[in-house]
């Protein structure tokens, strides 16, 4: 039987898939782009998300049994499942460039910069793998957990820096016009992908199919409302300028968040919160990877796809986190172009050519449902 | 096999995870509790580090056994960066300098003058140092601040902390931390302003009573107003009054009036309930700002025979205190405008957030506009309190 998760995970999947890179690297590049207007560029982003997570959702509502690797299988053919799977596996294998980046970047350089980056890239690897042998209902356990503890990293973020908050900064809004605040939403545009991506090929393994789209559209509201906090207070606390001179800015304002005249310095506690969820982030993109792999070589389980996944991820993760000015060419160039051309017509050219092939997809469905049925 | 897997996993975790990748025990570190930058030799850069003693940093006055007594310790270097020159500081520190726990960055005026970005480049790019770190300029050798001892503290820095932490009461500064200096410095239409210490003799030796002012006291001592990274100009402590409504939230702030009756009395009223509001207009293809300033006031000493309900009297207080805060204004944006032409009032950034569109012509020629610019001041003030005293009948 398959194991399946609550639509509640489901939600908390998606906000911590999101949440990491979004508050920090994302807000970075934003700010050099078009300044203060970032939290604008982060509010039209997860409209954008909204609008092809819908999609993604309705391509999927199809055949509620099978991910999105059988459905294409089912529209084109054998060969067409496994090549979607590959791309789909190359699309993962560039996220976790960009989260292990977050990850290392975090911790090497705020809190343990004598610390080689393999020590990190190994522990992700290793705390990934062990989790992802559990399985997604493990997984989505502790995501629940994630998303508590990044719901604690918010209020403490906020507690820390709201005496200190100027609402002048956020001023003139659409300083930039609205088209280069609407083109620099493209950053952030790149942080939901994955969580579409991810539901994508996990959306079969959550429960309750009647709620599936609610369940969607809710977790990129509630991630939205989590990160746009973010912008929010590093352009009125730390302006615009000092956001966009740092890799890590969501850093420099745990680095400046003080409660009363006793209590500070305590970015340690919130990183401890955000590491929670940077490693649940981890272990979702190498399950789905692993899943990848099993769409790949037709395997029965997942399982025995996981170390070599996750060993080719960490790998060539590794390779990008080592030079920081080659991640973040990687992040704010590379990565863009590459995630949103395929994030963004993946589920539209699906659900068009669903469209078309109507029948032959209730066919093969029905194929599908027998053939079960039989077994 | 799960066994196997889980039991390779456990043994890896273990290497892997107890390990201590750069600690840093504290016997071992140098902990700066405020460092001073001065002009070194030949063009270098010289740095004075004041660091703790732990052991003798207790309260305990005196040296107890085995201890020197002297709760910091003073070292200088220098070299051509100011990275080298803390670098240098290791060659003869016998523990590693550590910044986490500084609390104050001081800046010589001479150093400023040529330019602070190499300063706040370096404390803002290093992982150790807190952005909420106090920066101030001086006109003594930095050097010699950072290790004069202030106030009740056993530690310089923390009194310099402690200074700035209730500057709000003496309105002689601004609290000025490396996060505004940092903003202001990436901010092309905003100049910073930095606040300033100096020595004075003030402090009162209690050995010998007689010989008032034989110690020498930090004190606040008004602004460094600068343009880009260069110190251009200083705002003294008594121009301060004026200047602080326009860069921070106002709490407090005093007047000193001359009583209704007799004009050789004086009579204290203390500000509460600041307002402070500039609105920009724009005519002529001109910038224009109005600034409305608004207060309540409580008399909390006077040498004159004055009760709260003579309001004929109050009337007459309330214009002198409106003239004087309108001069302490006024005498600040001249500074800013013409003295210095620099913008420190940010009132560049306050025209664009109300005229995005028209600021974009004006703001390649902003340098040249600014001192052209009209500024009208309206104060109005109010005086309603006259603290626990219904009437004063001292001088019945």
């Amino acid at each position: 039987m398959k194991i399946q998760i609550s639509n509640g995970m489901f939600m908390a999947l998606i906000i911590n898939l999101i949440y990491a890179k979004a508050i920090g690297l994302t807000q970075g590049s934003m700010a050099r782009e078009i300044g203060n207007d970032m939290w604008v560029a982060t509010f039209l982003s997860i409209l954008q998300g909204l609008v092809i997570m819908f999609i993604t959702i309705k391509v999927l509502k199809r055949t509620p049994e099978h991910n999105v690797m059988q459905q294409s299988a089912m529209l084109m053919g054998k060969w067409a499942g496994k090549f979607v799977a590959l791309l789909l596996f190359l699309f993962l294998t560039a996220a976790y460039g960009a989260v292990l980046a977050t990850f290392v970047y975090h911790l090497n350089d705020y809190f343990l910069p004598d610390a080689p980056i393999l020590v990190f890239v190994l522990i992700a690897l290793l705390v990934g793998i062990y989790a992802t042998f559990f399985g997604i209902e493990v997984i989505g356990r502790m995501a629940l957990i994630g998303v508590l503890s990044l719901f604690l990293l918010n209020i403490l973020i906020l507690m820390g820096s709201i005496s200190y908050f100027d609402i002048r900064e956020l001023m003139p809004v659409l300083e930039t016009g609205i088209g280069r605040t609407a083109w620099a939403s493209r950053f952030h545009n790149t942080d939901w992908a994955i969580a579409t991506i991810m539901a994508a090929i996990l959306l079969p393994n959550v429960k309750d199919k009647g709620t599936w789209g609610s369940s969607g559209i809710m977790g990129l509201v509630f991630s939205g409302f989590m990160v746009i906090l973010w912008p929010i207070l590093e352009a009125g606390v730390l302006t615009a300028g000092v956001t966009g001179d740092y890799i890590i800015s969501c850093m420099q304002m745990a680095r400046s968040a003080e409660i009363g005249y006793f209590l500070h310095r305590y970015e340690m506690i919130m990183i401890a919160f955000f590491a929670l969820s940077t490693f649940t982030q981890i272990m979702i993109l190498y399950l789905c990877a692993s899943v990848c792999v099993k769409e790949l070589f037709n395997l029965k389980d997942f399982r025995p796809a996981v170390i070599p996944s996750s060993l080719i991820l960490s790998a060539l993760g590794y390779l990008l986190v080592t030079d920081h000015g080659r991640s973040m060419i990687f992040i704010e160039k590379y990565w863009v172009i590459g995630c949103l051309v395929f994030a963004i017509p993946f589920p539209i050219i699906l659900w068009i050519l669903g469209s078309i092939f109507k029948k032959k997809l209730k066919k093969k469905k029905l194929e599908a449902q027998n053939k079960n049925k039989g077994q | 096999m799960k066994r196997f897997f889980l039991f390779i996993m456990i043994i890896i975790s273990g290497l892997v995870l107890s390990g201590c990748l750069g600690k840093r025990e504290i016997n071992d570190l140098a902990i700066v509790m405020a460092v001073g930058i001065d002009k070194g030799e030949d063009g270098l850069v010289k740095i004075t580090a004041q660091i703790v003693r732990p052991a003798d940093s207790r309260g305990q006055t005196g040296a107890p056994s085995g201890q020197t007594g002297d709760p910091i310790w003073s070292a200088s270097s220098e070299g051509e960066t100011l990275f080298e020159a803390i670098r240098n500081l290791s060659t003869f520190s016998s523990r590693r300098v550590f910044w986490a726990h500084n609390y104050a960055i001081v800046i010589n005026e001479d150093y400023a003058k040529d330019g602070i970005s190499e300063v706040v480049d370096f404390f803002t790019r290093n992982p150790e140092l807190r952005m909420r770190t106090w920066v101030m300029v001086t006109p003594e050798k930095a050097s010699r601040l950072v290790s004069t001892l202030t106030g009740l503290e056993v530690i310089p820095g923390e009194a310099l902390d402690k200074l700035f932490r209730y500057t709000r009461i003496s309105v002689q500064a601004p609290k000025t931390q490396m996060i505004d200096v940092q903003a202001a410095l990436t901010n092309e239409y905003v100049e910073p302003v930095i606040a300033r210490v100096r020595l004075t003799k003030k402090g009162v030796s209690n050995k010998k009573p007689g010989e008032s002012g034989a110690i020498e006291q930090v004190e606040l001592a008004g602004a460094g107003a600068f343009k880009g990274d260069k110190l251009v100009g200083i705002i003294e402590p008594e121009e301060m009054k004026g200047m602080l409504p326009f860069i921070e939230k106002m709490e407090t702030g005093l007047v000193v009036l001359q009583c209704p009756t007799d004009d050789k009395k004086k009579l204290s009223v203390e500000l509460e309930n600041h307002r402070f509001k500039i609105t920009p207009k724009y005519k002529e293809e001109m910038p224009e700002f109005d600034i409305h300033y608004s207060v309540t006031g409580s008399i909390v000493e006077g040498d004159c025979v004055l009760t709260i309900k003579d309001r004929p009297k109050i009337k007459g207080l309330e214009k002198q205190m409106e003239t004087q805060l309108k001069d302490q204004i006024e005498t600040i944006v001249q500074k800013a405008q013409k003295d210095y032409q620099s913008d420190f009032l940010e009132f560049g950034n306050i025209f664009n957030n109300h005229y995005p569109a028209e600021w974009k012509n004006i703001k390649s020629r902003w340098e040249a506009v600014f001192p052209e610019v009209k500024v009208e001041t309206t104060i109005e003030g109010e005086i309603n309190d006259s603290s626990l005293l219904f009437k004063s009948s001292a001088n019945h």
